[in-house]
């Protein structure tokens, strides 16, 4: 599904990724780890399409297509989500119009039909529900005044309604307590699909006890440095990234 | 026969317009806002601009002040002495205009309809007694040059919405100056939307002069082209508390330029006055404008006053995460846009003047986004 090959991204002239490569299939989970700095939000940002991080080297095919050729829209269109690390906070924009634009935006892109207000409403109250996520949040702006859990339950949330076929999870953990992790990790197994692939971008293991990953892949320096089933995280919150990300002598 | 323009008052005005003479960016009021080149050769003119009244709402005094022998509610409030030469201009060359009066107690529900229309110059009254209120929706037509000279009296805890708009007229120059005298609990809300001319400015000089007197002003405006519009106020806190506030949200493309200059000025003995200023604008366009000089001049104690200014452009990393959720980059831009104005749209109470405002700018914002 995911086809990633030797790829070098630089941001501002600065080399960040350095030859990055993986391999993802349609129902399977795959986790980055890595300390910061390591590029890690940098991958994130380029599946998505975000401007400004230059491709020097290699590929991103997904699904056969280069995806790089395409803007941000259009791949969601496609299929893929980022479910941000820090979502952004959008005042003047209700959650419930931002939801109901985003879905059918891409509906239309897909060649479907809209859906109208009254159909979505209920689509997405159905997904609120299992998430936690109430009536009020979705009247209130966007992200505005949310704290660090629920704006990433609203996250989830846009990944259920969506329904991606490749989800990059980056950082989803970050400034959760346990019991917004477990919320939000619980939203993300719901999700899981043989259909459906998944990144997991995460700088601690504690994540991966709730989500559990086929594969893990430890970034550091802008490559993959060490691969492994899910005991590799264990390994790491042993041992530390020190001794892995050493560089080669 | 008694004329509520007469000579005395139009000399005296025109005397002020010879001393301080056609304005122009060297001086500090019209720094962005160049008046005499925007009219050329031709100036001022003298000729006398025309009004329309669209709906009268029942319970609404009229009076054509070209007529004679105007009521005494028109010469206790009409054509108070000024310092502000446009407005000074508006008496001075123009004979004629018209003037409303709501009744002590009266509540107005239906929105009375002023246009302005034509060239040259022309003047309005607007005198609300003791507790009354009343919506007043203020169109602009486009015209070679037009200027407005408008009063306004609020008695004691009276109520006057005032929402305008000044339209897309790319050829026009077109200015306005508005002074306001509120008394005790009186409360004016002025709302004023702008999609640009080639030289186009409100002024407002509004005095809190009663205890618990109070001014709300709003506005948006969406420019593109080589567009301009200028809002300048200025807020005196005569007395103690009293409350003012200023939202102003301004967008422009292209060359063009928009201009909030806004001074808040407390009186000495004002104490617990209380005022806020904020002004924004995006810039859409490398070669876009946006001049923004909140000011303060305090003279009392205990005073609560905040202002704030900001130019930038569209948050990036907004526009990115719309996008990455599949909205396409003209739409995203839009919906950005949409939600930067907001907040100035909603400080419209009329719900029907509001949607009006709202729809304008969507399709002013179709065009630039």
């Amino acid at each position: 599904m995911l086809e990633i090959k030797n790829l070098h991204v630089a941001v501002e002239g600065r080399e960040i990724l350095r030859g990055l490569s993986l391999s993802i299939q349609p129902g399977e989970v795959h986790a980055i780890m890595g300390p910061n700095g390591s590029g890690k939000s940098t991958l994130s940002y380029v599946l998505a399409g975000r401007d400004g991080y230059d491709i020097t080297e290699g590929s991103i095919t997904y699904n056969g297509e280069n995806l790089v050729a395409l803007p941000p829209e259009e791949r969601a269109a496609k299929g893929v989500f980022l479910a941000m690390q820090y979502p952004v906070e959008i005042p003047g924009v209700t959650t419930m119009t931002f939801l109901k634009t985003a879905l059918n935006s891409q509906r239309r892109e897909r060649g479907e039909s809209d859906l109208d207000a009254v159909s979505v409403l209920k689509l997405v109250r159905a997904k609120a529900k299992t998430l936690n996520v109430s009536e009020e949040m979705l009247k209130r702006a966007l992200n505005v005044g949310f704290s660090g859990g629920e704006k990433k339950r609203l996250e989830i949330l846009q990944m259920a309604l969506f329904e991606p076929k490749l989800a990059i999870l980056d950082e989803t953990d970050s400034g959760l307590d346990i019991d917004a992790l477990r919320l939000v990790a619980e939203g993300v197994n719901a999700l899981r699909d043989p259909s459906r692939a998944m990144l997991v971008i995460t700088h601690y293991q504690r994540l991966l006890d709730y989500i559990v990953p086929d594969r893990i892949h430890v970034l550091a320096r802008g490559r993959i440095v060490a691969e492994g089933g899910k005991e590799l995280a264990l390994e790491l919150e042993a041992k530390g990234y020190e001794q892995l990300v050493k560089e080669p002598a | 026969m008694t004329l509520a323009l007469n000579l005395d008052r139009k000399a005296e005005a025109a005397a002020v317009v010879h001393s301080r003479g056609m304005p122009h960016r060297r001086i500090e009021e019209w720094k962005y806002s160049d008046l005499k080149s925007a009219l050329g050769e031709k100036g001022l003119g003298a000729v006398m601009a025309e009004w329309l009244v669209g709906n009268l709402p029942a319970g609404v005094e009229m009076f054509d002040l070209a007529q004679p022998n105007p009521p005494s509610w028109v010469m206790a409030h009409v054509a108070r002495p000024t310092q502000n030469v446009m407005s000074a201009a508006s008496l001075a060359l123009s004979a004629g205009g018209v003037a409303f009066r709501v009744p002590e107690g009266a509540m107005i529900t239906a929105p009375m309809k002023v246009e302005f229309f034509g060239a040259g110059h022309v003047r309005a009254l607007l005198v609300l007694e003791k507790g009354a209120s009343l919506t007043l929706v203020e169109g602009v037509g486009a015209a070679d040059f037009r200027n407005v000279g408008l009063e306004i009296s609020l008695g004691e805890n009276a109520r006057l919405e005032h929402v305008r708009i000044s339209p897309n007229a790319p050829d026009a120059v077109l200015v306005e100056e508005a002074s306001l005298h509120i008394a005790a609990g009186g409360r004016y809300r002025g709302h004023f939307a702008a999609f640009g001319s080639k030289l186009a400015r409100m002024e407002l000089e509004i005095a809190l002069e009663g205890e618990g007197a109070e001014a709300h002003l709003s506005g948006v405006a969406v420019l593109d082209g080589k567009r301009h519009s200028d809002v300048t106020t200025h807020v005196i806190h005569r007395q103690g508390d009293t409350n003012s506030t200023q939202l102003f949200k301004h967008v422009a493309a292209g060359q063009a330029r928009a201009v909030y200059q806004g001074k808040v000025t407390v009186a000495k003995g004002a104490d617990g006055s209380d005022s806020s200023q904020t002004a924004k604008a995006l810039l859409l366009g490398d070669q876009s404008e946006a001049d923004l000089k909140p000011e303060l001049e305090i003279f009392a104690d205990d005073v609560k006053c905040a202002h704030g200014a900001a130019v930038g452009d569209l948050d990036a990393e907004s526009l990115f995460y719309l996008r990455a959720r599949g909205i396409p980059e003209a739409q995203a831009r839009g919906l950005l846009l949409q939600a930067f104005l907001q907040d100035a749209i909603a400080e419209i109470e009329n719900t029907d003047q509001r949607e009006l405002v709202r729809a304008e700018l969507l399709t002013a914002l179709k065009g630039i986004a």
